[in-house]
């Protein structure tokens, strides 16, 4: 469903900061297959993120998802089929806007958008629906705007937005990362039963190596711009926390004694 | 203030309302401070001018066509931003100083007069009451379906987008909304208004300036502020109606400032009553609170 082929993505190039955030990733997802993704701050995975949904550009590689080299296409092209969740909540959702706007805004996202009223009853009567499987409430207050919610409300209604329309793709950067343990539990609950029934292609990174590992069904490690890891099937069910930081350790150990053999 | 001098308010205070629907369409909805009305007022006026009296136009698709330059001119400022990366703000000056030149050329003079042709206010006549009557009538009916077309379309689908293009880029595009279109269209539309304002504002005062747009950015802004911080504003209907009535009560304000024998003011001062009362309102916006709430509080004590 997603290939990233030789993926190199470089920030303030030709100045003092040049930041190689990527340096040649492969990165094949098929259909269906729910990946985490982990790494340190710096490792680039929130790049390889916004690499695919069209914010980081490429400086050479490609980018294909469903078969369409989308390489060039702007962001809000590929949001067609392809669906964010973000790390801070604010961002997920329009604040301006009512629930059930935000809801006639992510129906749009897959259907051409017109001069008809965004919001029709049919709308509100499915909107409403999926709202009561939360359990929040939110179904009564459909026509409040947005900006009252708390955070893991915005989080839970940005997750229902995402599974609007036929999008095919949901790419989750780090979107529990804001909440407190309690909510986020609720959100990456949520998050699994949506990606489940809707049989989406996700991608979620995230911060928490258990997380990582008990969630989806392949887990993939960013080091500084490559992939140094990927697991999935039963070499990824034996694996423990414990051992993905002994991983994590080594790869950092190996960095330095990379450095040490240039310094000596 | 006689009551012919208050229906000349209101008349000026409706126009006005048009310019102000624009700015909240900008400011408000879109977060793009657009400078072109600067330009696109007097260029609907110099449009509508120019076709009634050298092209011999009916007044009605005259003020029509006035509409359409405006939204041409609107289109351009956000192409600039949108496509070249300009500052909005800049963008807006570029088009606004561009647009003396050509209303200049439009009218091939400094103004136009429209004395002696028929205008949309000539029409009116027919209703038997004198104009001073029938002109603030018509131009506060006129607003206000003005208002609801523009409450409708920001119900709908491209409505939405353009609020969320607005107050979250990053979503909006998120949600496969083309955010540039939206600013391209938006600033589009609320030239469109300005222009239409700007040609009404000509056919009422009886001639087309190419130095009638000073200060219009204010104006519209002032009406925005005004009606908004007084006025509840939650939804969109409550604010265009505020806006609307922030236009007026604006021009009521200026009005009486000017009337106000022991102030000593004279007309030219105009522009620094405006100014004057703008940081008024912006200093009440910043304290957090709107007026209504300042007030009950001291009143309260």
């Amino acid at each position: 469903m997603i290939e990233l082929s030789k993926i190199f993505v470089t920030f303030n190039k030709g100045t003092p900061l040049e930041t190689r955030a990527l340096r040649g990733v492969d990165l094949s997802v098929p259909e269906g297959q729910f990946l985490t993704v982990i790494g340190s701050n710096g490792a680039g995975k929130s790049t390889a993120l916004n690499v695919i949904a069209g914010i980081a550009k490429v400086e050479t590689g490609n980018v294909c998802v469903g078969g369409d080299d989308i390489t060039d296409w702007p962001i809000h092209r590929r949001a067609r089929f392809l669906s964010r969740v973000f790390q801070d909540p604010k961002m997920g959702t329009c604040e301006d806007l009512s629930i059930l706007e935000n809801f006639a805004l992510a129906h749009g996202r897959t259907k051409p958008r017109g001069f008809r009223f965004a919001v029709s009853r049919d709308m509100r009567g499915q909107a409403a629906e999926r709202l009561k499987v939360l359990g929040l409430g939110l179904e009564n207050r459909l026509d409040d705007k947005v900006g009252l919610l708390s955070g893991g409300q915005r989080q839970a209604v940005s997750l229902l937005m995402a599974a609007t329309g036929d999008s095919k793709v949901l790419l989750l950067d780090e979107h529990t990362a804001a909440l407190d343990p309690k909510t986020a539990e609720f959100v990456l609950d949520l998050t699994r039963q949506i990606v489940g029934e809707l049989k989406l292609t996700a991608v979620m990174v995230t911060h928490s190596m258990a997380q990582a590992l008990h969630t989806g069904e392949r887990t993939v490690m960013f080091h500084r711009g490559r992939i140094v890891f990927d697991a999935a099937g039963a070499e990824r069910d034996a694996l423990e926390v414990g051992d993905l930081m002994e991983l994590f350790k080594r790869e950092q150990g190996e960095e330095l004694a990379d450095d040490s053999l240039l310094l000596g | 203030m006689s009551l012919y001098e208050i229906l000349g308010t209101l008349e000026t205070g409706f126009i006005f309302g048009l310019v102000a629907l624009g700015a909240y369409l900008t400011f408000r909805i879109l977060d793009f401070p657009d400078l072109t009305v600067e330009g696109s007022f007097p260029l609907g006026a110099a449009v509508a001018a120019a076709l009634i009296v050298s092209g011999g136009w009916n007044a009605w698709p005259a003020t029509a066509a006035a509409g359409v330059i405006g939204f041409v001119a609107g289109f351009m400022t956000a192409f600039l931003n949108v496509r070249f990366n300009i500052l909005h703000i800049l963008a807006g000056i570029l088009m606004a100083i561009s647009l003396y030149s050509i209303n200049l050329r439009i009218m091939s003079g400094p103004n136009e007069p429209l004395l002696g042709v028929d205008t949309v206010f000539t029409d009116l006549e027919v209703f038997g009451y004198p104009s001073y009557i029938v002109n603030p009538i018509f131009l506060g009916i006129a607003v206000v379906i003005f208002k609801l077309l523009l409450d409708a379309f920001l119900t709908t689908g491209w409505g939405i987008s353009m609020r969320a293009a607005g107050s979250n880029p990053a979503m909006a595009q998120a949600n496969s909304v083309n955010v540039g279109n939206m600013k391209l269209f938006g600033v589009g539309l609320a030239n469109a208004l300005t222009a239409v304002a700007g040609a009404l504002f000509a056919q009422s005062f009886g001639a087309a300036d190419v130095y009638m747009g000073i200060g219009v950015i204010i104006v519209g802004l002032a009406s925005v502020i005004v009606g908004m911080s007084i006025l509840p504003s939650g939804t969109i209907f409550l604010a265009t109606l505020a806006c609307l009535f922030g236009a007026i009560l604006y021009r009521l304000a200026v009005a009486l400032a000017l009337n106000a024998d022991f102030l000593g003011l004279q007309a030219s001062d105009v522009q620094l009553v405006t100014a004057v009362l703008v940081a008024i309102a912006l200093v009440a916006q910043q304290s957090g609170s709107s007026f209504m709430q300042v007030l009950k509080r001291r009143l309260g004590k």
